[in-house]
């Protein structure tokens, strides 16, 4: 057999020399913790549901909302000839007869009901169902408290042999005795008062009409005591602020549109009308979209865990054609002018064009050829929209996208009827300087790593105002619909 | 339980990451020592810890303030290395053993020139039903009727599993060398 000193020198040796040793783990432990954390946080509970604070603060409110309303309902009943009693047993260990004497406190306690602050909680609740305090320790208290009945006539309904004490009758037996309430106060005070060695009259059979002798205004003192028995439970401590730092993302990206400007001819311009051709198709011609691009820089910010603002600037390079039929041609100088053309320099703003106009108004013909055109639009765009991602945590997400964005006009350039191309700036006055578009879209999230991800996003823009400045013959909406690519760095 | 460890604890219920990281920095080497301790590599010994760590996270409302929260922490550690040793079968079968005194046991010896290291190698080449029981009842102090009741033994076999693993470490700390200066030559673990 070992020696067992020798055991425990073993034991405390191993015990002292590993029970403090740490090891410091390896970065990928924390990681994998990390990883899990978020997995799990995505069972969305509410945080209040989770917190203890809030049970508490419930069960306190519903608590007190119960012992008030029994206070108020036994106050009423007060005014009446009965004394509520205790609906619910109070479980108390019973108390020896030798050991009475250390809990005649009750006694004194009818006088002075503030130091008879009670023992326990259960018997608290006892005496003031009861509207007594002496029913809290009845044992000792009846003892004494035995009294030929002053007033027969309102003798209680229940009698209680008294051999309480002796025999460890709990002070539930008690408090669910009803009694009447008639006795005078002075009576019960005095006696119970003088009580010092509860056991001495054990045997002696008690009315139980004289419990419930206590001055009514006592019975208030009680009822303030029970708000003071509810005031731990409210605990209030502050919640630890979680807070999260916001996330800051730039990306950079190009995107594949379909462009149209959308120009309508809502009427002839003068020299076509000139010739009564406003009703040939020269003036029902429509934009079709050409293949555009826009390069595209963004910056954003997380609001929240799924909601997020954004906004950037890009380069949209708008490709269109015009496809209206026949041009004029006048026939002294052999210049041309096809309907956009003609309509532009019938504009108010392009007055050092008129000319142009003015050249088609004798002896033009009107060619009917149909022609497309070029016309080519430049643009500076600056959005200002707002996602909401889906998934946010997972590799993959989604976010829908929704925004106004600022078109600001750079240049045109349209093919003339002769082949030159016109070029209009913003300097010209014909198109609006900024012109605001509604867009939308969908886009594609795929996390590359912690910090780079890549987007797929696909956009509608339309304007939501004409891109002249003046639209009494011309009108246009443009409109493109784009796939993005992009990619985006988190900080 | 000390001011920082309250806001620690009231940090991690409320699924504060910061309070949580803070929580895996304090305790985290602590606690790996346990897994290296219980387990036979280190691989093994990660993925207690991680799944540990997770359970402390999800149970911390469970903590009550009124025990220490190391113990507390400590104690979940064990249960999930008992569980993962589970999995692992390797307290399938856990039987008697008759130990045969080897005339070894009894030498005074000291653990003093031994790096922390090398008693947990020692402890790690046990067998792992004695390497559970060891740490069990000679580390974490546990008796030997509460051993059998977590691990679902008799009182009898893990007495003698202790035993046995008594017997091997001494055996493993004799095999060291000492010199009359009390140094020790260490073996390579």
């Amino acid at each position: 057999m070992m020696d067992p000193s020798n055991i425990n020198s073993f034991e405390d040796q191993w015990r002292k020399a590993l029970q403090e040793a740490s090891e410091t783990p390896p970065p990928s432990v924390w990681a994998g913790i990390e990883a899990r954390l978020d997995k799990d946080e995505e069972k969305v509970i509410p945080l209040w549901w989770q917190s203890p604070k809030m049970w508490y603060a419930a069960a306190s409110i519903v608590a007190l909302m119960l012992v008030g309303g029994g206070l108020w309902y036994s106050g009423i009943e007060k005014t009446g000839v009965q004394v509520a009693v205790s609906t619910k047993p109070v479980e108390k260990p019973a108390v020896p007869a030798g050991k009475a004497a250390p809990v005649e406190t009750a006694a004194p306690g009818l006088n002075k009901p503030e130091t008879a602050r009670p023992a326990d909680d259960n018997t608290a609740i006892a005496a003031r169902r009861s509207g007594n305090a002496a029913a809290r320790k009845p044992e000792n208290v009846l003892g004494k408290v035995h009294e030929p009945a002053a007033e027969p006539a309102t003798v209680a309904t229940a009698t209680v042999p008294q051999n309480a004490a002796a025999k460890g009758t709990s002070n539930s037996l008690i408090a669910e005795t009803g009694v009447p309430t008639t006795l005078p106060a002075e009576i019960a005070s005095s006696k119970i008062a003088g009580t010092s060695n509860a056991a001495a009259d054990e045997n002696q059979p008690i009315s139980a009409q004289l419990l419930a002798s206590l001055p009514y205004s006592n019975l208030d003192v009680y009822m303030q005591k029970r708000i003071v028995f509810f005031r731990p439970e409210v605990r209030n401590e502050e919640p630890v602020k979680v807070s999260k730092p916001k996330e800051y993302y730039a990306g950079v990206g190009i995107m594949p549109a379909s462009f149209n400007p959308d120009v309508q001819l809502k009427e002839a311009p003068m020299a076509f009308s000139a010739q009564s051709v406003s009703q040939k198709r020269a003036v029902t011609g429509s934009s079709q979209a050409r293949a555009s691009y826009a390069v595209q820089t963004q910056g954003g910010v997380r609001l929240s865990k799924h909601w997020s603002v954004e906004t950037g600037v890009s380069y949209l390079r708008g490709n269109s054609a015009y496809e209206g039929g026949g041009y004029m041609l006048n026939a002294y100088n052999s210049m041309a002018a096809n309907v956009l053309e003609n309509a532009l320099a019938g504009m108010p703003a392009a007055a050092a064009n008129s000319d142009k106009s003015a050249n088609f108004d004798n002896g033009a013909l009107y060619i009917d050829v149909a022609k497309k055109v070029s016309n080519n639009y430049q643009y500076l765009q600056l959005p200002v929209q707002a996602g909401f991602t889906l998934n946010p945590e997972k590799k993959f997400s989604y976010s829908v996208l929704g925004g106004m964005m600022a078109n600001f006009f750079l240049a045109n350039e349209l093919e003339s009827a002769s082949g030159d191309i016109i070029r209009t700036t913003a300097s010209d006055e014909i198109y609006r300087g900024m012109n605001w578009a509604a867009t939308t879209g969908l886009r594609l999230n795929y996390k590359l790593s912690a910090n780079w991800g890549a987007n797929l996003t696909g956009s509608y823009q339309r304007a939501v105002s004409s891109g002249f400045k003046s639209n009494q013959s011309l009108d246009s909406h443009p409109y493109l619909y784009g796939v993005s690519w992009s990619v985006r760095y988190s900080f | 339980m000390t001011f920082n460890e309250q806001e620690l604890v009231k940090g991690c219920k409320q699924r504060n990451r910061i309070a949580q990281k803070q929580l895996y920095d304090v305790y985290g080497g602590k606690l790996f020592a346990i897994c290296l301790r219980y387990t036979k590599n280190r691989a093994d010994a990660e993925d207690v810890l991680q799944d540990a760590f997770i359970k402390i996270y999800e149970n911390i409302d469970s903590f009550r303030a009124d025990s220490p929260l190391e113990y507390w922490l400590r104690s979940v550690v064990v249960n999930t290395a008992l569980n993962h040793l589970r999995q692992q079968k390797y307290l399938k079968e856990l039987d008697d053993i008759d130990i045969h005194h080897n005339g070894v046991a009894d030498r005074e010896f000291t653990l003093g020139n031994f790096q922390m290291q090398q008693l947990q190698g020692m402890i790690q080449e046990l067998p792992p039903g004695c390497q559970t029981i060891f740490n069990l009842y000679a580390i974490e102090g546990y008796q030997h009727n509460e051993i059998a009741q977590m691990l679902g033994i008799s009182e009898g076999t893990s007495k003698s599993q202790y035993s046995r693993a008594r017997s091997l470490l001494q055996q493993k700390l004799n095999k060291e060398k000492r010199f009359d200066d009390g140094s020790v030559q260490h073996k390579q673990f």
